[in-house]
């Protein structure tokens, strides 16, 4: 697919807006993979190896640490485009640090520096500095002591808030440059995703849903505490 | 070597319209490519985005026009000078042309995520017809100056 054959597809999907101002995203699923349709089948399995190792719904949980990276590699070596490979790059990393944080707060030990269980160049940075609040990465991500405070106080929301607003970040800066090519569709797909996780949060649901929950299991034994 | 030089000749008459040409056949599909994008993704202003994608069309008249000037008897004095501005003005319509479609493509997609933008995202579009016009014109004024007007 030459250059500016993205350019239709490119035009035909709404405009992304702001991460925290929507309350949906602005194109269902549905509508877009029909306007990625445009793609080529080259492009769209490409497409579809990235998200498949970059979103989280497309691993199962018994999915673990070694096979992620493994899948990892193997998709960095598989594709030319350096955006890309760099984009993949960051995001695992991203991911390590995170799972570096939550694995800290379970009490956990620094993990051996031979086991597959992150990726990317920091690894023996974190693991030498497991007892620094950041890992000493605090000048590659500022956003790390903000992520650290919010593990430990068990913000969970707050947390979901700062890394989704850290990756949307990352994509518009990575993004920069890309209007009309491959890498503007899959910076596009990925800030999809971002959405569609944030606009899935929906508190006054999940109260809903916990309220029914609790109604089920209580039951019978509802009139008994009346 | 008189063959070679009014063969030029013949290149500067005919290049300010090819080239245009070119320019705008590659400016009008960018833009109009964007134009069918942003035609499957909204309800209204599909004709304005229509009007927008046929802007650098605009270069191949500029280049009609200078090829008449140019259209003279070929003779070894006026060939080198009419090969010179002929190419030459030919070459900045057609980047011209091309350039201005990207502009287009581009004020495409934003007018169509932010309406109240529509005009001023024409202004780099407009910018690029601005340096076409100065390559047109100053073709015809030199053209003036070449030997054989007919």
């Amino acid at each position: 697919m030459s250059r500016d054959s993205y350019i239709t597809l490119i035009t035909s999907l709404p405009y992304a807006g702001e991460l925290f101002s929507v309350s949906q995203t602005p194109i269902s699923r549905i509508q877009l993979e029909a306007r990625l349709s445009f793609l080529t089948p080259e492009d769209a399995t490409q497409l579809q190896a990235i998200e498949g190792l970059l979103w989280w719904s497309s691993h199962s949980h018994e999915t673990s640490d070694a096979e992620i990276a493994v899948e990892t590699k193997r998709l960095l070596a598989e594709l030319k485009n350096e955006w890309l490979r760099q984009l993949i790059r960051q995001r695992m990393e991203f991911r390590t640090l995170v799972a570096a944080l939550r694995r800290r707060r379970r009490g956990a030990s620094a993990p051996d520096l031979n086991a597959d269980w992150g990726f990317g160049r920091w690894l023996g940075v974190i693991y030498r500095n497991w007892s620094e609040p950041g890992f000493s990465l605090e000048r590659v991500f500022p956003w790390v002591l903000e992520a650290n405070r919010l593990v430990r106080e068990e913000d969970h929301l707050g947390l979901e808030r700062l890394l989704l607003g850290e990756q949307w970040r990352a994509l518009d800066q990575q993004g920069e440059g890309h209007y009309f090519d491959f890498e503007a569709v899959v910076a596009y797909v990925l800030k999809w995703g971002i959405m569609d996780r944030w606009s899935s949060y929906h508190g006054e649901g999940a109260v809903r849903r916990f309220e029914n929950v609790l109604d089920d299991a209580v039951g019978e034994y509802a009139q008994m505490f009346a | 070597m008189n063959e070679f030089v009014m063969a030029l000749g013949w290149v500067g008459i005919y290049g300010p319209m090819a080239l245009g040409a070119i320019g705008s056949v590659i400016g009008c599909a960018l833009a109009g490519q964007a134009a069918i994008g942003a035609m499957i993704e909204t309800e209204s202003g599909h004709g304005r985005y229509v009007g927008i994608s046929a802007m650098p069309s605009s270069q191949v008249i500029y280049g009609i026009v200078v090829m008449f000037t140019l259209n003279r008897a070929v003779t070894p004095e006026a060939a080198a000078g009419m090969f010179g501005i002929g190419l030459l003005c030919g070459l900045a319509l057609m980047f011209s042309a091309i350039y201005q479609g990207r502009s287009c493509a581009a004020a495409i997609n934003a007018a169509k995520a932010k309406p109240e933008i529509f005009g001023l995202s024409l202004a780099p579009a407009a910018i690029v017809e601005g340096f076409a016009v100065f390559a047109f014109v100053f073709a015809l004024v030199l053209s003036a100056d070449l030997p054989g007007v007919k």
